[in-house]
């Protein structure tokens, strides 16, 4: 009964992306839960170089009102 | 010389007249500062992720241009949250010169069948299903 171990892998690195543009949602929806909490690195696997971009280009989409803050699935 | 890129929100409620004179205004006043404007385009009309002063829809607008004197860049900035034109805006800084667009095409094409094409589009898509829906029983007789 062995587990079966799942690889992690830096999306970006995989895609040979450099940089995170904020008005990108389709991309930066990756990496956050259905709350819309962004989810930490121990789970998408990004490189933390990548995922401090990744926070900051979801935290100024949230300010410009393209993602939510709370998504409560109500709407 | 920095390179800025500015996004601001128009209530969609307005009219395209309005929306346009926004545009004018703040394209003036970036001028104002010394600034030299690269892009100024209308990004489309999208859904807010959350109200934002009773909105929930709102027209995006997007602005690139090279940053004059500091001082009248951050007047401009609290010209803007000040402002009635918009429901929000948000400067950020650019690390590369930004290219001249035309129009963020894939974004638009989407905004503008949503727009215009809400009543005709989704009419012929479900009946096409239905047609071949219609097909598939005949082919399972």
């Amino acid at each position: 009964m062995a587990f079966q171990t799942r690889r992690k892998y830096c999306f970006f690195k995989e895609n040979n992306i450099t940089a995170v543009d904020y008005k990108d949602v389709k991309l930066l929806k990756r990496f956050t839960n259905d709350n819309g909490k962004i989810m930490p690195r121990r789970v998408t696997g990004t490189s933390a170089k990548m995922h401090r971009k990744v926070v900051s280009a979801i935290k100024r989409a949230r300010t410009i009102g393209l993602m939510p803050f709370v998504d409560s699935g109500s709407e | 010389m920095r390179y800025y890129e500015l996004i601001y929100i128009v209530s969609s409620n307005v009219e395209r007249k309005k929306n346009d004179q926004a545009m004018k205004e703040i394209g003036e006043k970036i001028q104002e500062t010394g600034s030299k404007i690269i892009n100024h385009i209308v990004w489309g009309k999208k859904k807010l992720a959350y109200p934002i002063k009773n909105n929930t829809y709102g027209t995006y607008i997007l602005a690139h241009y090279q940053g004059g004197d500091n001082d009248k860049l951050r007047e401009f900035d609290s010209w803007l949250k000040l402002s009635d034109l918009t429901i929000r805006h948000m400067i950020v800084k650019l690390d590369e010169k930004p290219d001249t667009v035309e129009s963020l095409e894939g974004d638009k094409s989407e905004n503008d069948t949503a727009e215009k094409g809400e009543d005709k589009s989704p009419d012929e898509e479900s009946l096409k299903k239905e047609k071949n829906k219609d097909e598939e029983n005949k082919e399972a007789e």
